[in-house]
């Protein structure tokens, strides 16, 4: 039985994002919005809205009693969280059981399990899927020592409840240790109220490349192909992902995408998720899966021709997946830009003000995903994410001239955003060549000053 | 039916009601039925968007004009179904400091609402089972 009412439990772009692919399916939709964000379209394209709290996330795109209560009086029969918020709690999937609404996404299981690194890593191990060289949960500083000399330096010390970078450490010798594992454990316990703290052996200059999956409920699991996503941001976030992953061999793209194929399968995954590796030359390490629809999901789209927030829903509501392995194949190349709220010469610290020009790209091979227009408030609570311009070519080459002309026509002002920079990184020769490794962009920002 | 007459207590139904600060008054004497109501305040009709706060616009001095010495809005905290309390609370209506006025069901729960302190409720904004969002007005109460 297709859903008939979903719920949106986020805002910005991926609430536009959800309600459009519910609608093309005859579905209706219900927004959740916070004090803060009265007037943004996500409100405007519902079918219906409910205030849900005051502009903080606590007490609103968090607040779940009242997220539930608004699903339940509105008559919903399910509810999309979106990406952040809480995509990725367990307890909230629960909940939504509880309740009897439909949680579009994976099972709670299956969420707990991937949520927790070590708990994730130790499965994936089982399931002979290669991580990183590392540890379980370590009692203790001297524990560390002792793991660390085995895995040689330099290591990383990571929160197991962690993201987003936060409760992670670079440690590169002995004496640097005791430091690293308390402010670690004191940032992870700050943060994920959670200190549990374990060891993975630094990979130096990765890649950072990610497998698309979706699977169905009756057991059946695709992979839409990789995005590499290297480009990032010195906190780890991602700036600019491309598909497919440019300059790898075949043999080790195929193992990425099998290797993908038997992680799903092993956790039996019934949604859309993304399999998280580093790639180091013919390595490939496992480093974490996310039970939830990605930022960067438009690439995969567009390249493999499929709408993944749709068959999202249709296995939410028990449906078998629209296409099989053998229907899948890439056309082109597709590289997405984040037009973020961020002062990139200030380490991208996220900016606030009112926007007040805005004019997107268009037109042949440029599709733009967001929730902007001039006017619009640009409140400090949320994410900074503006826009998402995505070019779709033939050729990597003709895509990323697609994408020079599409930035060189958009303009946001108001505030600082990382149009500047997304700009001189298409004429950037390195990452022309192609295959940039994580250190990149972190490496660009320190030598240059920007936007010129 | 003496039209002068009516006219002259329909005046002073509307001099007592101004007097006793009453948002409505209504008498009915030999046959004849007289209701007067205050109208200086618009009231919102019910609906899932609540408007924007009333206008507070300073006199020049920076004290409140009279017109801001309007009302408290109580709000609602909860996305849920809204219960008036027994017996009805309406326009008019005088309250004591902490009187519950309704509550607010939500995941089978009753959150109480509460005058903050003694007044007159000028304004009802909301039926009872209506669905209500957070932050929407419920009633608007003039302090004594």
């Amino acid at each position: 039985m297709m859903l008939r009412k979903i719920l949106i439990a986020n805002r910005g772009e991926i609430a536009l994002r959800v309600n459009r692919a519910a609608h093309e399916l005859g579905i209706e939709t219900v927004a959740i919005f916070s004090e803060a964000d009265r007037e943004s379209l996500h409100v405007r394209y519902a079918d219906e809205a409910f205030c849900v709290g005051p502009g903080p996330v606590a007490r609103s795109y968090l607040n779940i009693p009242n997220i539930i209560s608004a699903a339940l009086i509105s008559g919903a029969d399910a509810i999309h969280p979106g990406y952040g918020f809480l995509a990725e709690n367990a307890r909230f999937a629960e909940i939504c059981a509880d309740h009897g609404l439909t949680f579009i996404g994976p099972t709670p299981d299956v969420i707990a399990k991937m949520g927790d690194k070590a708990t994730a890593r130790a499965l994936m191990h089982d399931a002979r899927i290669p991580t990183t060289p590392g540890t379980g949960i370590l009692a203790d500083a001297a524990a560390a020592v002792h793991a660390a000399r085995k895995l040689k330096y330099p290591v990383l010390l990571k929160a197991t409840a962690g993201g987003g970078g936060k409760g992670m450490r670079v440690v590169f010798d002995a004496t640097e240790v005791d430091h690293a594992f308390a402010t670690a454990q004191a940032e992870a316990e700050a943060n994920f109220k959670d200190g549990r703290l374990y060891m993975e052996k630094l990979i130096e200059r990765p890649r950072h490349i990610e497998v698309q999956v979706l699977g169905d409920t009756l057991g059946n699991v695709v992979h839409v192909g990789e995005r590499d996503c290297s480009v990032q941001k010195p906190s780890h976030q991602k700036l600019i992902e491309e598909a497919p992953a440019t300059g790898l061999s075949r043999a080790t793209r195929e193992r990425l995408h099998e290797i993908a194929l038997a992680a799903a399968r092993a956790v039996h995954y019934t949604s859309a998720g993304t399999l998280e590796f580093l790639v180091s030359g013919g390595d490939v390490f496992f480093m974490e899966m996310n039970t939830r629809i990605q930022v960067e999901h438009p690439i995969s789209e567009v390249v493999y021709g499929v709408d993944l927030v749709r068959e999202q829903i249709r296995v939410a509501s028990g449906e078998r997946l629209a296409f099989s392995q053998k229907d899948l194949s890439p056309r082109g190349h597709a590289i997405e830009c984040r037009i973020n709220a961020e002062d990139p010469s200030q380490n991208f610290a996220p900016a606030a003000g009112t926007l007040t020009h805005v004019a997107l790209p268009g037109g042949f091979g440029i599709r733009v995903d967001s929730h902007v227009y001039t006017g619009l408030q640009i409140s400090p609570y949320y994410d900074s994410l503006l826009a998402k311009v995505i070019a779709h070519g033939a050729t990597r080459e003709e895509t990323i001239a697609r994408m020079a002309c599409a930035l060189a026509e958009t303009r946001i002002e108001g505030v600082k955003t990382t149009l500047d920079i997304c700009r001189s990184i298409m004429r950037d020769e390195r990452f022309l060549a192609g295959g940039v490794s994580i250190e990149f962009l972190p490496d660009l920002t320190a030598m240059a000053p920007l936007g010129t | 039916m003496d039209w002068e007459l009516t006219l002259e207590r329909a005046k002073r139904a509307a001099e007592f009601c101004a007097a006793a600060g009453l948002a409505r008054f209504r008498v009915e004497e030999d046959g004849i039925e007289i209701e007067v109501r205050r109208s200086p305040r618009p009231v919102r009709p019910p609906t899932a968007v609540p408007a924007a706060e009333p206008s507070a616009v300073p006199s020049p001095n920076g004290a409140p004009s009279r017109e801001t010495r309007a009302a408290a809005v109580v709000k609602a905290e909860f996305v849920g179904v809204v219960r008036l309390a027994r017996p009805a609370v309406m326009e008019g209506t005088v309250v004591g400091g902490d009187r519950e006025l309704a509550y607010v069901e939500s995941l089978g729960i009753r959150n109480p609402i509460r005058s903050s302190g003694p007044g007159r409720v000028v304004a009802v904004h909301v039926s009872d089972g209506q669905p209500v969002e957070f932050g929407q007005p419920l009633f608007s109460i003039e302090s004594a």
